[in-house]
């Protein structure tokens, strides 16, 4: 369609050069909320009361203690499998060599280009109840959790189980994502998907009442390590 | 009265008659526009966020051309595919022909406004593709055979009963599954679940299009939208040509406003930044080292269906719209009629710009009558769009176009006449002042002779004070002295 390509871009020009648009002044102001946010423990406490707000939970654990902690919310759930990225993507060593030794089974996967091979992975992994994934940063002012598609990254992780438990070091907490942007211009270039997750699934769509879980993870817990 | 005034008319006084609707849509706008008011309210820098963001859309805008071509080649060299539309006829044949070449049988879909106004789930139905809407409000929408009343709430017109007895006749569900709203809300994720598990493609919207990196952003609250694109291995993205901005910056300037402007939120719960499938490994062998899932294939469609046309108008600047749907919910008269008195897939004060600009003035510049410009969407827009003027606009090329009523095509020439002689004007006003004095009741004028009936047949008007504006104005400056 490369005729149409040219003829809407021409239409633009021409619409350009008549159209009668308010002057786009173009301040190009120094940004005056940059650099400032506060200290870590400010955020920690911002990021925590927004989220819980949003019916989510945050943890705050060392290193050591993440494996007890993912395992005893497993055990809230009754869930015995889990998906998770990679250990080397989780930020938290030996996280999950300590969730094996607390009898939760890793399952791994890949999905296949054929179709049909494709609909039955999907739906083997659906009844999986746990998905565990490392945050690349946390934004204090909205409670969300920065999520980086890649190998050893899967998007479904933290999509298709009940229970999304998601890591994050505190020191990756920024007061918005404006200050993360301005950080990392090439954030979106990170990975094919970028997915920004403030709290447990939710809809409001019958009566305005809100319900949780209707179609991603109901319950979210974010667990900011030291 | 045209036709087309003549429906809308119909459908307002049905909406009116309705008190269900009437206490739903109270509720609901009621809450969406207190969200707003606390969100912004609480956010330190909304009026500074205001001005930047609308600076952004309007840069955006004018060099539009540029940024679309830049998009298409980052999106490109990530591994998309970029189509382009010029007409909602050419935008449901490309999907089509996606479709149809990666032959996919089921089709599950995001909420997308630019969707519903090119039709395209009745085009690929046509085409053996069975479309699913995944959004609540959408899939409710869906099996009733009905229209979404709302650019973000969709079934603001409907009750829980209704939901439940569509679920109950339409969609197989038990009487255990409809016994409450979170029963209905997991009957419809585990019957979205198995249509999600096993469709070959997915197919969004875009909230916003980023060109630097060729990404397009998407935002839910349900989830869906991830689902949507992430398991099945096609997904197409309907862009409106005009949702574009240059950077990751202006993205973020733009999602700090968005949700907080549509439901009250900080944030939405997901939000979606996709650029291009998913990306294999280095190493050779199938896809190994590669990403573990998402699509195979990202298709983007860009849309045009009248948007650049637009662009050369004096409507231009409802281009800068970023569909947040704060404009709906404190219109007076969205809260009293309702989405689907306006006929359209865009309803209330952006609709009645939109409808006609896009679609054309013969069949629905009678929308933007349905406006007193108290300006209350001006307020509330946060890209700050001039909507009353826009409206006016509307209304002027109407009438240029002799589409208005008969009566106001004379009337107007002759009140500008007048109003250009300040003495015949004043007295004009004064015998006037008098007339409407006389037929008011009770402080209201609900009835005028002749031909002026057809402007109070639909519309109520204070009766005229005792002494004019003028003269009021005239008044206090001399006391002032
Ligand atoms: S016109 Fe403004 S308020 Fe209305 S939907 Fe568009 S951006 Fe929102």
């Amino acid at each position: 369609m490369t005729g149409a390509r040219g003829r809407i871009l021409e239409s633009i020009r021409s619409g350009l050069v008549r159209a009668a648009l308010p002057s786009a002044e173009h301040a190009g102001v120094p940004d005056a909320k940059a650099g400032r946010g506060g200290s870590i423990e400010a955020m920690v406490e911002r990021f925590g009361a927004v989220l819980t707000a949003l019916s989510g939970r945050v943890h705050r654990a060392a290193s050591p203690e993440v494996p007890a902690l993912v395992a005893d919310i497993a055990a809230a759930h009754g869930v015995r499998s889990f998906l998770a990225w990679d250990e080397t993507e989780l930020g938290c060593p030996g996280l999950l060599e300590g969730l094996a030794a607390r009898g939760l089974a890793r399952v791994d996967y890949r999905m296949p280009t054929d179709p049909d091979a494709r609909i039955r992975l999907a739906q083997a992994l659906e009844p999986i109840g746990l998905g565990v994934t490392g945050g690349h940063a946390a934004i204090a002012e909205n409670g969300a959790v920065v999520l980086v598609s890649g190998p050893g990254r899967g998007r479904l992780v933290s999509l298709l189980p009940a229970v999304h438990v998601a890591i994050v070091s505190e020191r990756r907490l920024r007061p918005t994502l404006a200050d993360l942007v301005r950080e990392e211009p090439r954030l979106l270039d990170a990975g094919s998907n970028v997915v920004l997750v403030a709290g447990p699934s939710r809809t409001a769509d019958i009566e305005m009442a809100l319900s949780h879980g209707v179609h991603g993870p109901k319950h979210v817990h974010v667990v900011l390590t030291a | 009265m045209s036709d087309a005034a003549r429906a809308f008319h119909q459908r307002i006084d049905a909406a009116l008659a309705d008190r269900a609707l009437g206490d739903a849509l109270a509720l609901t706008t009621g809450r969406l526009a207190g969200g707003r008011a606390a969100a912004m309210a609480a956010f330190a820098d909304a009026e500074a966020a205001r001005d930047e963001a609308r600076r952004i859309r309007a840069a955006a805008i004018a060099r539009l051309d540029q940024l679309l071509e830049r998009f298409e080649r980052e999106a490109t060299a990530r591994g998309c595919r970029v189509h382009w539309a010029e007409t909602a006829a050419d935008a449901t044949r490309i999907v089509t022909a996606i479709a149809q070449e990666a032959r996919v049988t089921l089709a599950v879909k995001s909420k997308s406004m630019v969707s519903e106004e090119i039709e395209l789930n009745a085009a690929l139905e046509r085409s053996g593709v069975r479309v699913v809407e995944t959004d609540l409000g959408e899939f409710v929408v869906q099996i009733a055979g009905d229209r979404p009343s709302h650019i973000i709430t969709p079934i603001i017109h409907r009750s829980r009963h209704d939901v439940a007895r569509l679920f109950r006749e339409k969609a197989n569900a038990a009487p255990e599954d409809v016994a409450d709203i979170p029963a209905m809300t997991a009957f419809a994720r585990r019957t979205l679940r198995a249509e999600f598990l096993q469709a070959g493609m997915g197919i969004s919207g875009a909230n916003v299009a980023v060109a630097e990196t060729g990404t397009v952003c998407l935002v839910t609250n349900e989830g869906n939208g991830r689902l949507t694109t992430t398991l099945p291995r096609v997904h197409v993205a309907l862009v409106g040509i005009e949702r574009i901005v240059p950077s990751a910056a202006d993205l973020a300037a733009v999602l700090s406003l968005l949700a907080r402007s549509a439901t009250g939120q900080a944030l939405s719960v997901y939000t979606s930044l996709i650029s291009g499938p998913r990306r294999a490994g280095a190493g050779p062998g199938p896809a190994k080292g590669g990403e573990p899932d998402g699509p195979d294939d990202v298709h983007v469609v860009f849309v045009d269906n009248g948007r650049s046309r637009l662009l050369g108008g004096p409507l231009a600047e409802i281009l800068y719209c970023i569909r947040c749907g704060a404009c709906l919910n404190v219109c007076p008269v969205y809260q009293k009629v309702g989405g689907h008195a306006y006929g359209g897939v865009y309803p209330g004060p952006v609709g009645s710009v939109v409808m006609p600009g896009l679609l054309g003035l013969e069949a629905w510049s009678e929308l933007a009558q349905a406006s007193s410009l108290c300006g209350a969407c001006r307020e509330a827009c946060p890209v700050r769009i001039d909507l009353p003027r826009l409206l006016l606009e509307v209304r002027r090329q109407a009438a240029a176009k002799r589409l208005a009523p008969r009566w106001l095509r004379v009337a107007m020439p002759v009140y500008a006449a007048v109003a250009r002689r300040p003495r015949l004007y004043r007295s004009a006003v004064a015998a006037a002042g008098l007339l409407g004095r006389m037929v008011a009741k009770g402080g209201w004028i609900r009835w005028l002779p002749g031909p002026l009936g057809a402007w109070t047949a639909s519309r109520d008007f204070p009766a005229p004070a005792t002494r004019s504006f003028l003269q009021q104005h005239r008044l206090r400056k001399e006391a002032a002295r």
